[in-house]
């Protein structure tokens, strides 16, 4: 009951795996450039690290009192802080690696991070 | 045979690990100084160093916002006493090569950069660490100050020593002191040799040497919708700054009044939504950025300033959303939006 | 490759032999369990190799009961039984049962494409990693951010399943050529 170790059954099987493998990497990776992670800093020190991928609302402590950041649907926002001018909520969603939003008055920002970030900085 | 197997298994393990190296990144910090966020990205340092250098950065900027700061108490503060006194006085170190920049700059500018009108930025609310909420001053008060011309010039520079002829002048460098700051960050990590970095601060920046092996990528921000307006490239040695009517202002009865006033009218400008200058020189470019804004978006007024500033490119916003653009920016310049905005090309610089 | 068994039909000996090989399943399963992973998820699956043995040796049918009876009383013994991570292997091994299933059918004896352990050993990982992603992305983690691990996952399990299907043939290999005892 010896029988060949490679069989033509198994090279036909071997290639159906490449390939689905191959389809699955070509299929399912290409948002490189869409930041996943994304850091809140308070006063400049890393405070939490967000994954966008994992639905949240986190209330970040800072001077004035919490900010309140919500995470969606791969895209973090500020929706309301204790600071007069409320630039922070204003920016709105932030979804590319390299976007910020910051709470200057309370010391909060929030920033996405991406391996290969798309931009390495922002202007405005 | 077993030892067969357990070798091409480990020849696996090892193909698939060495495919999760990283690539090699930059060091990333973040600064809450200087009345903004400063981001500093150095590449080709260690972590040790960079944190070193950023260290010494965020004790420069400290130091530049208690010295300049236009409204809270410090020696601008009492150059600007002093200068209201008509006297004549040693200018303290730390101000007067503002002073003689700021000088250079304002005449450059034809006077649309000016930082002497303090007073008109206070009369507006905009000397104050709270936002103003409105309404408009009054237009006799505005007058009052206007009719007097304050303007660099007043303020006679001999050697080290001050003196001020007109007591309207009050100097307020929020134009352009961020450049200036970045410029000097940007000196001091050159001093520390480091070449390859980007100082942002607050949006405003100055990029020298590379990523690695790619250029650095910076994203202009939409002045009026979230997201990108444009991606471009920046090697070498360049800055990009630009003002904008949506960084402080204030909404009254309908109408926006944003902080970059028009020394010649007294009243916010309000052609543009913001304006993206490109020159090596950061305070160059900070200056140009908001005398730019002032000037508005007819070509036959901006032009002449910006050719008389020297930048090497402009792009502007303005209240349509159509960019007015210097061709030697077309190469460079990719529009990230959806639809693609209305652009207007100008003569060259 | 098998003698038709009737499901209700047991003779004393398969008891015994579905009852010992669990239990050397079981046993490895375990022991593999205290090893720390290399990454979530991912486990050298050698108890998967008495799975193949059973199956090139003595059918689908057994092989099945004992990819089946090692998730229920394995989770039992270490502890997890009904669990999430019960649920996961469950399902893995509920898959890589149905695929080799599928497999065995094609390989009738003197078929020209009869899949071989390797290509076992590859499918059946693959199925049993594909069961586990799917329901943990169905029922516990269902963000677009997994998705990206899954082709990772994928291109291990072959890795695996390949080496686990060699190891089955090595094995197959030396119990063919010395009189057998099981």
């Amino acid at each position: 009951m010896t029988r060949p170790l490679f069989s033509r059954g198994d090279g036909l099987l071997l290639l159906a795996a490449l390939t689905l493998v191959i389809t699955l990497y070509a299929a399912l990776w290409h948002n490189e450039g869409h930041g996943a992670e994304a850091v809140v800093l308070v006063n400049g020190q890393r405070w939490a690290r967000l994954n966008l991928f994992h639905d949240q609302e986190l209330e970040v402590p800072g001077p004035l009192g919490h900010s309140h950041i919500r995470v969606h649907d791969g895209r973090v926002r500020f929706v309301d802080s204790p600071c007069p001018n409320k630039l922070c909520v204003h920016t709105g969603w932030l979804s590319q690696g390299g976007e910020v939003a910051v709470c200057l008055p309370n010391r909060v920002s929030v920033k996405i991070l991406a391996q290969d970030p798309r931009f390495d900085t922002i202007n405005f | 045979m077993i030892v067969a197997v357990l070798r091409i298994l480990l020849l696996f393990s090892l193909v698939f690990l060495s495919a999760c190296e990283r690539k090699p990144a930059a060091y990333h910090e973040q600064l809450l100084v200087f009345g903004t966020v400063v981001e500093v990205s150095l590449f080709g340092v260690s972590e040790q160093q960079g944190r070193q250098a950023v260290a010494r950065l965020n004790e420069d900027f400290e130091y530049m916002h208690r010295t300049w700061h236009a409204w809270h108490p410090g020696p601008l503060g009492r150059v600007n006493q002093l200068l209201a006194s008509g006297e004549s006085f040693s200018a303290p170190p730390s101000i007067l090569p503002l002073i003689q920049r700021g000088a250079e700059l304002s005449r450059r500018s034809g006077g649309l950069f000016n930082p002497a009108v303090g007073k008109l930025i206070a009369l507006w609310g905009f000397a104050s660490d709270d936002p103003p909420t409105g309404p408009p001053p009054q237009p006799a008060a505005i007058h009052a100050i206007l009719d007097q011309h304050p303007s660099m010039d007043d303020v006679v520079v001999d050697g080290i020593r001050l003196q001020c002829r007109n007591p309207a002048v009050k100097l307020d460098f929020g134009a352009f002191a961020k450049g200036y700051a970045v410029d000097r960050a940007i000196e001091r990590l050159q001093e520390m040799g480091i070449k390859d970095a980007v100082v942002n601060a607050g949006g405003d920046l100055r990029a020298i040497g590379r990523h690695g092996d790619r250029p650095w990528r910076v994203g202009i921000r939409h002045p009026r919708q979230p997201g990108i307006l444009a991606a471009v490239e920046v090697e070498g040695d360049e800055s990009v700054f630009t003002s904008g009517d949506y960084e402080r202002y204030f909404d009254w009865q309908g109408v926006r009044y944003s902080h970059i006033i028009d020394p010649r009218s007294g009243y916010p400008a309000s052609g543009l939504s913001s304006v993206t200058v490109f020159s090596r020189q950061a305070d160059l470019a900070d200056a140009a950025a908001t005398a730019l804004f002032v000037a508005g978006p007819q070509e036959k007024d901006w032009l002449p300033v910006a050719r008389a500033m020297g930048v090497a490119g402009v792009l502007l916003v303005d209240q349509a959303g159509t960019v007015h653009m210097t061709p030697g920016l077309t190469e460079r310049i990719h529009f990230e939006t959806e639809p693609l905005p209305k652009v207007i090309y100008s003569e060259a610089l | 490759m098998t003698t038709p068994i009737q499901p209700t039909v047991h003779t004393q000996r398969d008891d015994h032999l579905i009852a010992g090989f669990t239990a050397l399943a079981i046993t490895i399963h375990i022991a593999e369990s205290a090893l720390p992973s290399l990454l979530p998820g991912i486990k050298p699956g050698l108890a998967n190799v008495v799975t193949l043995l059973v199956l090139c040796r003595y059918g689908w049918v057994m092989a099945a009961w004992v990819a089946l009876l090692r998730v229920l009383v394995g989770s039992i013994l270490i502890g997890t039984f009904l669990s999430p991570t019960f649920f996961l292997s469950a399902a893995g091994a509920l898959a890589s049962v149905l695929v080799l299933g599928l497999l065995a059918a094609v390989s009738r004896a003197g078929s020209p494409w009869a899949v071989g352990p390797l290509g076992l050993g590859l499918a059946a990982a693959l199925a049993h990693m594909s069961g586990q992603f799917w329901l943990a992305y169905v029922l516990f983690v269902p963000h677009s951010g997994l998705l990206t691990l899954y082709p990772v996952l994928m291109s291990l399990a072959a890795v695996l399943g390949l080496a686990s299907g060699l190891l089955t043939h090595t094995v197959l290999a030396r119990l063919n050529s010395s009189p057998s005892k099981a």
